[in-house]
């Protein structure tokens, strides 16, 4: 059920939606990994789409070099947790919402807990491995995995729903060497909106899915392509698992 | 026979894109991709380790299908073939 408020707020996209589709979006809980450039942009549309729960994970301090992306964060937050200036924004941008965040490193021995009932994990990460350990945890709990990672004027996407499309692990077997990557804000803006698309899409049953196939934005050409990905069936993480379809979609 | 090769992201960068090749029938799939990133050193570098072998995060696609860095150095290219070489990117 919706408040007034509510239906006002969410007025222009319940004609897209209608009441079913907005009661998926604010029964669901999404676990965003990470409050830095994808997971500022990410977190925030979600927020203002009516994602009933979201869990923010970082555990950084705002610096000032992340301010050229990290939208999040403002100059007065420097020196700040990344979990407490996200949080404060994130519930003046909608109040109707449940934001709760935990300032932590996500690790091989808390990934499980941290990830707990959410119903879908969005990879804001700026590393492979633990977007490999994320995949895992996605895996195993059967809820879909919206990975996007940007460099530069360049970022890819897809969306991995367990036991349906390649995992992580599948497309990527081996980690890009490790570097500071040089990037301009709009670049995870875009990504991240190719993600919270998905999020959104894949809660409202609206549309087809990123699935199977890995966007590749070229903002320097401002070209985007795809490509079509397969499932490795001696991939060490879903190479054995059994195809089935998705279930973790609240009905 | 003619087939076009199609780099992404940095490899574009380095070593331009949509490059079309007029080459014998019969060529390696790694070796088609050697002869083109040669044309600059660091293009060279950034897909190929000291051992000359693919570095092992790049993705290879023929006619949008995946091809294995290993199948790479066996596998002959075709006369039409578009073939892709793409570096995953990791920042966030």
């Amino acid at each position: 059920m919706f408040s007034e408020r509510e239906r006002e707020r969410y007025k222009r996209q319940m004609m897209l939606f209608g009441d079913e589709g907005q009661e998926r979006l604010k029964q669901a809980e999404i676990f965003i990994a990470g409050a830095g450039g994808l997971g500022s942009p990410v977190s925030i549309y979600l927020a203002v789409a009516g994602i009933g729960t979201i869990t923010l994970v970082d555990n950084d301090v705002v610096e000032q070099t992340n301010l050229n992306r990290q939208i999040l964060h403002y100059d007065r937050d420097i020196g700040k947790k990344k979990t407490a200036s996200a949080e404060e924004k994130l519930r003046e941008i909608n109040p109707d919402i449940v934001v709760k965040v935990i300032d932590t490193t996500i690790d091989a021995t808390n990934v499980d807990s941290l990830v707990g009932t959410a119903d879908g994990i969005v990879d804001a990460m700026d590393n492979f491995p633990a977007r490999y350990l994320l995949n895992e945890t996605a895996w195993k709990k059967d809820i879909p995995f919206f990975h996007g990672a940007i460099r530069g004027l360049y970022g890819q996407a897809t969306t991995i729903i367990p036991g349906m499309t390649p995992c992580f692990a599948c497309i990527f077997p081996s980690a890009p060497l490790k570097e500071v990557v040089p990037v301009v804000g709009v670049t995870p803006g875009l990504i991240g909106m190719v993600q919270a698309t998905e999020v959104i899409k894949y809660f409202t049953h609206d549309g087809k899915l990123l699935s199977g196939r890995l966007f590749i934005w070229d903002g320097r050409e401002a070209r985007a392509e795809e490509i079509c990905i397969e499932r490795n069936p001696t991939c060490p993480v879903c190479g054995t698992k059994n195809t089935t379809p998705q279930k973790k979609r609240k009905p | 026979m003619t087939v076009k090769v199609r780099f992404f992201a940095r490899f574009r960068e380095l070593l331009g894109t949509d490059i079309i090749v007029d080459i014998p029938k019969g060529k390696v799939f790694s070796e088609l991709i050697k002869d083109i990133a040669k044309r600059n050193r660091e293009g060279y570098d950034t897909i190929f380790d000291e051992h000359d072998a693919f570095r092992e995060f790049v993705i290879l696609m023929r006619n949008g299908k995946r091809v294995e860095l290993a199948d790479a150095v066996t596998i002959t290219v075709a006369d039409g073939d578009e073939i892709a070489v793409f570096p995953p990117v990791a920042g966030g």
